[in-house]
Parts: structure tokens; C-alpha cells; sequence
């Protein structure tokens, strides 16, 4: 139940307060879906990629692009299926199959998924999950939701953790082991991967007694004020960031906004 | 006699989730159970493998029958509380358990904010947990790994984490389920010291180390058949081995033809038996590898160097065992993963019968017992499980059955039994059961005696090897290495070698 999305470093992104960095999470996610041009969509996302690439490494930032890919692809294969009036630019007989209103369509909605999954991701590989919750009880979260927030985030990848594990065990103990690679079907695939996914599911469903039982082993529930280890300075630095995150955002909007 | 814990008449019984009535009970798990502790003593208490020595550390934590459903009666009380109206939260302080399993007990994203949980669930004053954290981490050798996640942490360290929480906190009475395992020999010395140097009241639940824990206890107690019941140290370890004189050896004799029970092998120091090998038909195997380099960095903390590993050479024969020793994160689990082809190295070959085998060769060839077993279990059943590997096989169902059911009478399974309830020594046993099934020419042993006792450990490896196959047994116990091992290596500062004879 331990491990977390955070990925040391010590770049700028690093160095930026924690709670500007919420802010200006929750603030580009926003813009996204304000009435901004589609190249400026775009640029944004790839503005904030190479500062995911420059923080966090390319590596990273391709293993969070695999995991939205499939829901990119079913985008691809049935949004402009669905926009059928407009321009056409593929027809099939009497079936307009592809429009430029759908493509657009197709377009924006990709932009806003990709940006918002990015900077989510860029927010919490950079920030330590101890620090994301402080920032979140420096805006009024309650500790015990906070928590919750922090602990879902850590279980994500958790399962991920196992799942990999898991499939590393099953690897070595199936005889027909990349057998037909590469031939097989989907529900063949789907079949292989069974084993894999019951077991993940196994330990996930085991880790929730024992997380409860060791939180309350630690004093979670005791009456009274908790204090805490880490502690979020605040200085000149945090309205520095705070204005940066704020500025950010509102010259994106000046630069893009359709007018 | 009143002490700051006291045991009256306990049973416990866990529910028996294969019935359909809700109230139905399993076999009690301890019956009439007494135990009274005096402030500042030091007790060892042993028990074979599903003697219940996990349930009793639970029940003295207050975490059972909270978190495990069961019926509990009598009466515990720990430093005044009765463990029936307390609240787990209400014992921070007073009661401090250290769990066999670590990463089920680890909840924080960092080393410093697992240690740092309890103190500010106390609300002790920032400056105070700074300190404590800091002593804990010098204390436990986790500076350096501070910042890390206990999921990049080896076994052993995640271990002495979990004792770095215990020592920041230090309640009035240590429960430690096995605590010794997993941790190096400088380790094991170096918990014993804190435990026997402080005030507190210790409890160790332990199946193992006997010789290491002679005369630090000042009571020794023997957990079996659900009761509990204490005496002289020589007594009790005497009948503790004559318990351990394991129920695998007595059936695996009659079952596997080459096969010569292990006997007097509880206490591991004295003279062992050899293990007596079937030979593999066809050509004797030989896996081998010669310049490997491996690196690897902690994504959750900066390092300024990485972790490497270089093996110069390393071999494996068929039919041998050999024996790797380090230190906890030395790399060995590391080691074990290029060996059977999970992980690729940055440099250097791998090769089977002096060809150069492929991951999937590897894969095939090398049997890996991961260090916790829960990783490789995943069926509702035993039989599932021991059957699963053959099914995908397409071996004939009848010929399955036979093999599983074999299996299981050599492993002291029970094909009914869900793999998620059993002890964590079941399911290393069951692990090894799975294995055997696959029948690998090598296997790698990561810790595979962790929590077991040396006979069961003993009997474990020789049923692997029943068929000539080739062992490389990961321990930190080097008596149970010495007693198996035809040859040794060890992990030092990143390098891999053989040992020389003797050392």
C-alpha cells in the first residue's frame, strides 16, 4: 500500500510551491475548456508535455500517454463517426462516414483529454503526495478527505505495482509462454491476461483490511489535534507562485481566446 | 498474577466463510489460552508453521476480531485496557506491532512519513517527530532512504521500516511476528540489542534462530495444537523440534523414490543428512552467466549514485545447490530476476547448457519463488492452483488430478482449503507446491525459509530438487545456507562472487 506517482527531481516544476501548483492545475484544466483556438489548444498540450519531458523524463511522460491511448483511439475511431453533418471528407457510397465539423469536433475533445490528463500528471509526478496533501488542507480540505484523496492516489498505482508483479510470476509459471505471440485474438489475450487480473484483484481486495487496520495501529481515529511533520512555508515565494499560477492561465487565455 | 499483559481462558475461532450459516466457525485457532507478562520482560514464543502465532500477535494488538471475523472469549488486557472495548488507535502507545508481512503494514508515501504517521497521530510537536524520525532512521540504516518509497525498499528493509516505527513510537509492550526474518545477521544482532537494552515488554513470536535468541529471553513459550504452554528454554526447544520433525519428510520419504528425510535438521546447527537427488534423464544442465551488469534508480528520491550490480561469473549446475548471501539490498532479488529472464541486464550473457539463452528460454528454465508468495497464488483453491499451470499444459484431466492430488499429500495441502486464508507459511508451501508441479531444471529460492522452520525449509528444497533440478537458495541465514549449499556466493559493494571454501 505504499507506493506513490512521485518521481524525484529537482527542476523548476520541483522548486514551485505546491499550492500555486494546484492552483495552477486546477486553472489550466479550466482553460481547456474555455473558448480557445485549436492550435492554441494544441500548443498548450505541447507546452505542457516538454515540461513534463524536461521535469519528469520522456519515459514518463510516454507511459502516461500508453495508459489514455486506448480511450484516445475509441475518439478517433467514433467521434467523427458520430458528426456526420458538415463538409464531408469521407464517404463510403451514400454514407458520409467523416465531416470537418467531426474532425474538429474530434480535434478539441482530444486536446481538452490530453491536456487535462497531462497536467494532472504532471502535478502529481512532481509534487510529493505529502505535500499535495498539505496544499489540500491549506484550502480547507479536512485532514480525513484529504487522506482519502492521498490514498486513492497511492492505491492506483499500487495495483499497477502488483499487476506487473503478478504477470512477472504467471509469466514464469505458464508453460505456453509467448506461445502463438502475436497471432493470438483478442479473447485469447483477454483469456491469458484472466489470471493476471484475478490475482491483482486478490491482493488489491487483501490490502484494504490491512490498510484499515494499520491506520488505526498508527493512532488514525485518536481524539485530538494531529500535528504534522511536513509543514508548507509561507513566504513572499507563495504569493510569487500563486501570481505566477494565475498569470499563466490568463495569458494563455489573452494569446488564444477566439474572438 | 496481574501483569502489563494478561491473557485469561482466550479462545479464538475464526468464521468459516465455506459455510452459508454466518455464525459458523472454523476449528478454534487457540483454546484456553493464559498468558501473564510482567512490565519490562522479555519473552519468546515459538510455534511451527499455522500454529496461530500471527492471530495471537493480532489478538494482543487489538486488530482482531475487528478486522478478521471470528469468535473471541475471555478476557486481554493490555497495560490496563480490556482489548474487547479498546479501540486499535486507543493503543499506539502501549502496544507496538511489527507484522511478518511488511508491505501489508506500510501506508505512507515515504520512508520519514511511515515513521512520522504515529507521531502526528499523537500530536507530538513538530520538532519532536523531527527528532524521533531522525533517531529512528539512523538507528535502522534508512537515512539514505528517507525519501524513498517502501515499495522500491528490499524485504529486509522494509522490515527494519517497520521497526524504525516501532522504535520512534516505542510503546509500553513490542509484538514481533517473526521480526527476525528477512534481516541480515548484522540486523538480527542489532534488533536483539534494543530489545534486550530498553524496558519495554517484548514479545517475539519466532520459529527460527533459536541459536541467536539462546539465553536473551527471559521466558520461553511453545504455541501448538491451539494451546499455550511455557517452561525451561532446553524444554521448550526441544519440543518445539520434535514438533517441527516436519509432516513433509514422513510422506515425502514414501512418495518420492530418492528421497531421504531431513531428520534432526530443526535446529540447523547440528549434522544434517545430505539431500539425496534423483537424476534428471538426459544431459546434466548448466546455466551460467559471465559479465552481467545490472543498474537501477529509486524513482522516488534523487540519488547521486545508482544502484549497481556486476557478476563477473556466476554457475549453476544441475542437481546443486548454491547458496547467495548479502546484505539486505545488496541486490539479490535483483540478481534473481535477470537469472530467470524478468529483467534484462545492461550488460553481459546469460547461457543454458553453454548456449545463449534467450528471456523466454530463461523464463522456462528457471523457476522463481518470489520472496512474498502472494504474488504467485491467485485461485479461489489449492487445487485450483496446483492444477492451473498443468491445465495450461493440456495435460488429460485424470493424469492433473493425480499429480495434484500427489502434490498435495507431499506439500500437506489441502486441496479444498482458499490459499487467502491460510498462514503465511501454508502459502509459501503452496508456492513451492505450484513449482514443483512445473518441474524446472533451476530454481531460485528468494528467502524461500523466511517465517518457515529450518525443517520445513529443509524439506521444502529437497522436494524442489526431487528431480534433479538445480538450486540457488537466497537466505540471510547462513547456517541453513552452509547446511544446503554445496557452494556460496555473496553480494558486497555491488559485486557478485564466489566465496571461497570456509568463508
Amino acid at each position: 500500500m505504499t507506493t506513490d506517482t512521485y518521481v524525484a527531481g529537482t527542476g523548476v516544476l520541483y522548486r514551485f510551491d505546491p499550492r500555486a501548483k494546484l492552483l495552477l492545475m486546477v486553472l489550466l484544466c479550466i482553460w481547456f475548456f474555455l473558448p480557445v483556438s485549436l492550435a492554441g489548444a494544441w500548443l498548450v498540450v505541447l507546452g505542457v508535455i516538454a515540461a513534463g519531458v524536461l521535469s519528469v523524463g520522456l519515459r514518463r511522460m510516454f507511459r502516461t500517454f500508453l495508459t489514455i491511448l486506448p480511450m484516445l483511439a475509441f475518439m478517433i475511431l467514433f467521434i467523427p463517426f458520430n458528426v456526420r453533418s458538415g463538409e464531408p471528407l469521407l464517404v463510403a457510397g451514400p454514407v458520409v462516414l467523416a465531416t470537418r465539423e467531426g474532425l474538429l469536433q474530434t480535434l478539441r475533445l482530444m486536446s481538452r483529454f490530453v491536456g487535462v490528463t497531462f497536467v494532472c500528471a504532471l502535478t502529481i509526478q512532481s509534487t510529493p503526495m505529502g505535500k499535495i496533501m498539505l496544499a489540500l488542507r491549506w484550502y480547507g480540505l479536512p485532514y480525513k478527505a484529504s487522506l482519502v484523496v492521498s490514498l486513492a492516489f497511492r492505491f492506483i498505482p499500487f495495483i499497477a505495482d502488483s499487476f506487473s508483479q503478478i504477470k512477472d510470476s504467471h509469466r514464469l509459471r505458464d508453460p505456453n509462454i509467448d506461445e502463438g505471440k502475436g497471432r493470438k485474438g483478442y479473447r485469447s489475450k483477454l483469456g491469458d491476461m484472466l489470471p493476471t487480473l484475478t490475482s491483482a484483484l486478490v491482493v488489491s481486495l487483501r490490502a484494504v483490511p490491512s490498510l484499515a487496520m494499520s491506520l488505526e495501529h498508527r493512532g488514525f481515529g485518536l481524539p485530538g489535534k494531529r500535528t504534522s511533520y511536513h509543514v508548507l512555508e509561507t513566504s513572499w515565494r507563495l504569493f510569487t507562485d500563486l501570481f505566477i499560477s494565475t498569470m499563466i492561465p490568463v495569458a494563455l487565455w489573452f494569446l488564444f481566446a477566439v474572438r | 498474577m496481574d501483569g502489563i499483559v494478561s491473557i485469561t481462558d482466550m479462545s479464538f475461532s475464526y468464521r468459516d466463510w465455506l459455510s452459508s450459516r454466518a455464525d459458523a466457525l472454523c476449528p478454534p485457532v487457540l483454546s484456553h489460552v493464559d498468558l501473564a507478562l510482567e512490565d519490562g520482560s522479555m519473552t519468546l514464543i515459538l510455534a511451527p508453521p499455522d500454529a496461530g502465532k500471527t492471530t495471537l500477535a493480532r489478538i494482543l494488538a487489538g486488530l482482531i476480531p475487528k478486522y478478521m471475523d471470528g469468535a473471541l472469549s475471555g478476557t486481554v488486557m493490555v497495560d490496563g485496557h480490556d482489548l474487547s472495548k479498546t479501540e486499535p488507535w486507543e493503543l499506539v502507545h502501549c502496544c507496538g506491532y511489527v507484522s511478518q508481512n511488511p508491505l501489508d503494514e506500510l501506508i505512507a508515501p515515504t520512508c520519514e512519513d511511515e515513521i512520522a504517521f504515529p507521531l502526528e497521530s499523537l500530536g507530538m510537536p513538530r520538532y519532536e517527530i523531527i527528532r524521533h524520525v531522525r533517531a529512528a532512521l539512523e538507528a535502522w540504516g534508512l537515512v539514505s532512504m528517507r525519501e524513498a518509497s517502501a515499495q522500491e525498499l528490499s524485504g529486509g528493509e522494509r522490515k527494519r521500516l517497520l521497526l524504525a516505527v516501532q522504535d520512534a513510537v516505542d510503546p509500553k509492550v513490542w509484538i514481533l511476528d517473526e521480526s527476525f526474518d528477512d534481516l541480515d545477521v548484522s540486523w538480527r544482532e542489532r534488533l536483539m540489542d534494543r530489545i534486550s537494552s530498553r524496558s519495554n515488554t517484548s514479545v517475539v513470536f519466532g520459529s527460527r534462530y533459536l541459536d541467536e535468541f539462546h539465553g536473551t529471553f527471559d521466558r520461553y513459550g511453545l504455541l501448538a495444537g491451539g494451546r499455550l504452554s511455557f517452561g525451561d528454554e532446553a524444554d521448550i526447544a526441544l519440543e518445539f523440534e520434535r514438533l517441527c520433525e516436519t509432516p513433509y519428510a514422513a510422506s515425502a520419504s514414501k512418495s518420492v523414490p530418492g528421497f531421504i528425510p531431513v531428520s534432526d535438521a530443526a535446529g540447523c546447527g547440528r549434522s544434517v543428512m545430505p539431500l539425496h537427488v534423483m537424476e534428471r534423464e538426459g544431459k546434466e544442465h548448466r546455466l551460467s552467466c559471465t559479465d552481467v551488469s545490472a543498474v537501477h534508480m529509486r524513482r522516488s528520491m534523487v540519488q547521486e549514485r545508482p544502484f549497481t550490480l556486476s557478476v563477473p561469473r556466476f554457475s549453476l549446475l544441475g542437481g546443486e545447490v548454491v547458496s547467495l548471501c548479502g546484505p539486505n539490498g545488496s541486490g539479490k532479488s535483483t540478481f534473481s530476476r535477470l537469472l530467470c529472464g524478468l529483467d534484462l541486464p545492461l550488460a553481459g550473457t546469460f547461457s543454458l547448457d553453454d548456449d545463449v539463452a534467450s528471456r523466454t528460454v530463461l523464463n522456462r528454465s528457471v523457476g522463481y519463488l518470489f520472496q512474498n508468495p502472494d504474488y504467485q497464488i491467485f485461485l479461489p483453491t489449492v487445487k485450483e492452483e496446483l492444477a492451473w499451470s498443468l491445465k495450461r499444459a493440456k495435460i488429460p484431466q485424470r493424469e492433473i488430478d493425480r499429480r495434484v492430488g500427489e502434490c498435495a499429500d507431499l506439500f500437506h495441502l489441502d486441496l479444498d482449503e482458499t490459499p487467502s486464508t491460510m498462514s503465511f507459511g501454508l502459502r509459501k508451501s503452496l508456492q513451492a507446491a505450484t513449482y514443483y508441479l512445473l518441474d524446472r531444471p533451476f530454481y531460485i529460492l528468494d528467502e524461500l525459509d523466511s517465517a518457515l522452520t529450518y525443517a520445513t525449509a529443509f524439506d521444502l528444497v529437497n522436494l524442489l530438487r526431487h528431480n534433479g533440478a538445480g538450486i540457488l537458495l537466497i537466505t540471510h541465514d547462513r547456517r541453513f545456507a552452509d547446511a544446503l549449499a554445496d557452494r556460496n556466493y555473496t553480494i558486497s559493494d555491488g559485486l557478485l562472487s564466489e566465496a571461497e571454501e570456509g568463508a
